[in-house]
């Protein structure tokens, strides 16, 4: 078998009765970096296998190869099954199997395009180019990554998915120098879902963006370090979709709740401020494409979105389907895994809070003293919804008015106290999906937010 | 490990068919038998295989590299072709090079077969041992394995490395809780190359669950003022990786941006801190036999007494900034033990903290940093009291490494590193 496509009678070979599942998977990904203009990094990566996972009985079992073919899928699917065997053997817990889950048929809406690797550093280099122009950098660091997840699924209950979740993105990374001779820098990524040539044609197109971004490295350049202790804040649109990923997100996830999570005792309690929604989006978010669209998870469960805040209260959990039946509820196609090698857990997708109805403008002029939050390169937080977000990009704000920058600090708190001290939302939101969240594997996600006016902790120097 | 000499032989013979002066390749193959339990239950048995192939040509000066993981010929023919394309598209770079001799070296380590029933077992143990003796602690996952990894690295200047190793492996998360009272999530993990001990007995895990039981009584601190952290050993790893990349690694070398990048052979640290990369000790569980470049690895000295003696630069980044490059390029940080006990380091802290985790953004290219102590806990005239909430500790880490106050008798082996516990004066501590 060269691509991976399953046969549809490898689903008769999962045991009957049993959850099951059947994967063949393929993750491309693309790298080249120019630093100060030289080349070092310049690699491409190809991994495919298959994957087999049965449950017996409630014990699990899992297995992989680096092979896609049809006798690498029996010898993974008795192996799954040997080791869900063994499992039950020491366990015995007797569960039921699972509720069947309906049949879906699910293509990949975008395909992956490749991009000859040449393709990308010339336009690297040219982009290069014009901004080794610019005044006062010490050093520039542009990144060209584009990667790629193509799945086919099969289960025992009879869902088949094909899917895919291409992106592609361009990272700039300035460096300048403060008058003491110390390193600054800033960092901004471009593109998101698609190939190469659907983001990056011309890189003119990015000038006016990356000019900006250099302009703000000059303001920092003379920027002072922020006081520490709790300032009223503007947290901008890149911070509050960290927020809404970091420190609410992996609460909620059902996993993390059975492990003692903040979130599980607050379900259906106030948790934030009225004006405070939140979602994970599987394929479509206000309207418009979700930054990185999910139809079906690996489980076959049809992706559908998970309300997690509404109006200030805690309303639901992300699920797979084991969750799910032991809390009740429904799997609205959380369970993703990243390489063929990984078995389903509980992930999110496209994870936002809800715009407002505030003008950043207004927010701004409403700030009599504090400071205005713009770029992370950093976040954190705990099961308990301590957080700590690394800022490299603010302002500091008086009397209404944006001040000086300020160097790079850190902001930190604990989500359901900060999110009740919201009483701004601004009616745009940014989203960002450049990276992986972390959590046994890595995964691409999609997180964004409005500005929210709150009030926050800041580390200072 | 016929297969992948095969592999990696007809991969090195295609990429200098294809015009490559220069190429190395590397064929590998794993397995891994793993046990998952969620919430303090076993949910999951995984039994995974892999193999991978990693190709490096060096064209006309120019580098591409393709990493797949097939060995089929098919598979090698495009992975060489694409190898040679990457390499191709890109600027010539006089840096690029392998070791300039041929070496070869034979190494095995670990326990090569798994034996499941007895990590079962030992895991099942574990989680018994922490029911039993850590009562008020949920193990939100804990992951077990054996791995095994079988490699064979050829170069085109004659350069032949094998190496087998087999581990075994626990990671743990975990946190307090009592009645509505939840700490924050702990990790502890550690690799061992066989089962002999209980996992408990390794790293810092009963030192961890303690921890978190303690952590339940807690309280917020006020007010900024300077003072004494002791930080636990895998917070020493994370400080001096840190530090080793944003000082002597490659990209801050190249950049020009290191604080440090004239100081070899003069004082950065305190002279109480020697630091040693080491993968060859053998508490090190498979740390690396041989570079990407071709050559054997060998310890080395990073500081000694205080001094830059070694940057950690690859053979590329030695080329680049005609600074020496480092007998290895791995992580495998270890430390000698210092006179004092823990305890003792405690009792000479006036007011500080002791650091469990840090939970903080990157640091700035000069060092800065901020963000929360994580299970931590406040000492106050030499006494170890409650946990802290909320609690940022800021400093520079360049700054930082010249202040040391204590280093503990006790040593940690992890598998990745071999440390003791480390106090640091004068850090911002800030409460709420």
């Amino acid at each position: 078998m060269m691509d991976l496509i399953i046969p549809a009678d490898f689903s008769s070979l999962i045991p009957a009765g049993e959850q099951g599942e059947l994967r063949a998977q393929l993750n491309r990904d693309r790298r080249v970096m120019l630093l100060s203009g030289s080349p070092v990094a310049n690699q491409r990566s190809e991994v495919s296998g298959v994957s087999a996972r049965v449950c017996r009985a409630g014990s699990y079992g899992f297995a992989s190869a680096p092979e896609v073919s049809g006798e690498a899928l029996r010898a993974v699917l008795k192996s799954a099954e040997n080791n869900a065997a063994v499992l039950d053997r020491h366990l015995n817990k007797g569960k039921a199997a699972r509720k069947p889950v309906p049949r879906t048929l699910v293509s990949p809406a975008v395909q992956w395009v490749d991009a000859e690797q040449k393709a990308y550093l010339d336009y690297l280099r040219e982009l290069d180019g014009w901004i080794a122009g610019l005044p006062n950098l010490v050093s520039r660091r542009l990144v060209v990554f584009c990667d790629s997840t193509e799945k086919h699924l099969l289960t025992g209950d009879g869902a088949e998915a094909h899917t895919a979740i291409p992106r592609c993105y361009v990272y700039v990374n300035l460096t300048a120098e403060t008058k003491e001779g110390a390193p600054v820098e800033l960092f901004k990524a471009f593109g998101g879902f698609g190939g190469f040539d659907d983001w990056f044609g011309d890189p003119a197109a990015l000038r006016p963006e990356v000019e900006m971004l250099h302009a703000q490295l000059m303001d920092k350049r003379e920027g002072i370090y922020a006081r520490a202790g709790k300032f009223t804040c503007i947290l901008g649109g890149e911070l509050s979709g960290m927020l809404a990923h970091e420190a609410v997100g992996h609460t909620v996830e059902a996993d993390l709740v059975i492990g003692g999570s903040v979130g599980g005792p607050n379900l259906n309690k106030v948790v934030a401020s009225p004006l405070v929604s939140m979602t994970d989006f599987a394929s479509e978010a206000f309207g418009k494409p979700a930054p990185l669209p999910v139809y079906c998870d690996d489980e076959g469960v049809e992706a559908t979105d998970v309300p997690l805040i509404k109006d200030g209260v805690l309303v639901g959990f992300m699920h797979d389907r084991e969750s799910a039946a032991r809390f009740g509820q429904e799997a609205r196609g959380n369970a993703r895994a990243y390489s063929f090698s990984d078995e389903p857990l509980i992930r999110m997708r496209n994870t936002a809070v809800h715009p407002g109805k505030d003008r950043l403008e207004d927010i701004i002029a409403s700030v009599e003293d504090g400071y205005y939050l713009i770029n992370t390169n950093n976040g954190q937080a705990d099961t308990t919804g301590e957080f700590m977000f690394g800022v490299t990009l603010g302002y500091e704000i008086k009397k209404g008015k944006l001040g000086k920058a300020i160097l790079d600090t850190t902001i930190s708190g604990v989500a359901f106290d900060m999110l009740k001290t919201v009483d701004m939302v601004s009616d745009e939101v940014i989203w960002s999906s450049s990276g992986f969240c972390g959590k046994k594997q890595p995964m691409a996600v999609g997180l964004g937010g409005p500005a929210l006016r709150c009030q926050l902790t800041i580390g200072g120097r | 490990m016929d297969k992948l000499f095969q592999a990696a032989q007809a991969a090195l013979d295609a990429l200098l068919a294809l015009g490559a002066e220069k190429a190395s390749v590397r064929a590998a193959s794993g397995e891994t038998v793993e046990l998952n339990a969620l919430g303090g239950e076993f949910t999951l048995m995984r039994t995974l295989l892999d193999q991978s192939l990693s190709l490096t040509a060096i064209k006309g000066g120019r580098r591409g590299t393709a990493k797949l993981n097939r060995l089929d010929g098919d598979a090698i023919r495009q992975g060489a072709e694409d190898c040679l394309a990457v390499a191709e598209s890109g600027d010539a770079d006089p840096a690029w090079d392998l070791a300039p001799a041929p070496e070869t070296g034979d190494f095995v380590s670990g326990a090569l077969t798994a034996d499941p029933d007895r990590l079962f077992d030992r895991s099942k143990e574990l989680l018994e041992d922490i029911g039993r003796k850590f009562p008020h602690v949920i193990v939100e996952e804990m992951i077990t394995e054996h791995k095994t990894e079988t490699e064979v690295y050829l170069n085109s200047v004659g350069s032949r490395f094998t190496n087998r190793v087999g581990r075994y492996g626990v990671d743990l998360m975990f946190s307090g809780h009592q009645g509505d009272t939840a700490t924050s999530f702990f990790g502890s993990s550690v690799s061992v190359p066989d089962l002999e001990k209980p996992f408990l007995e390794l790293g810092t895990l009963a030192n961890d669950l303690e921890a978190a039981e303690r952590s339940l009584v807690s309280e917020t601190t006020q007010g900024s003022r300077m003072g004494d952290i002791l930080v636990h050993p895998d917070l020493l790893a994370e400080f001096l990786e840190v530090a080793g990349e944003l000082f002597c690694g490659d990209s801050a070398l190249i950049d020009g941006t290191s604080l440090w990048k004239d100081k070899l052979g003069q004082p950065v640290a305190d002279p109480a801190l020697t630091v040693y990369v080491k993968p060859l000790d053998e508490r090190i569980c498979g740390g690396e036999r041989y570079t990407g470049e071709g050559f054997a690895a060998q310890d080395y000295t990073w500081l000694e007494g205080g001094v830059l003696k070694s940057f950690m630069l690859s053979l590329y980044g030695a080329n680049r900034t005609g600074l020496p490059r480092a007998l290895n390029t791995d992580g495998a940080l270890v430390m000698a033990p210092g006179t004092k006990t823990k305890e003792a380091l405690i009792a000479g802290i006036a007011d500080g903290l002791l650091v469990g985790r840090f939970s903080g953004g990157e640091p700035s290219p000069n060092g800065d940093f901020s963000g929360v102590a994580k299970n931590s806990f406040l000492i106050q005239d030499g006494k170890l009291g409650c946990a802290v909430n909320e609690t940022m500790i800021s400093g520079n880490l360049a700054d930082m490494l010249k202040n040391i106050g204590g280093i503990s008798a006790e040593l940690v082996c992890s598998g990745s590193y071999v440390l003791p516990w480390v106090v640091f004066r004068n850090v911002v501590i800030s409460g709420s």
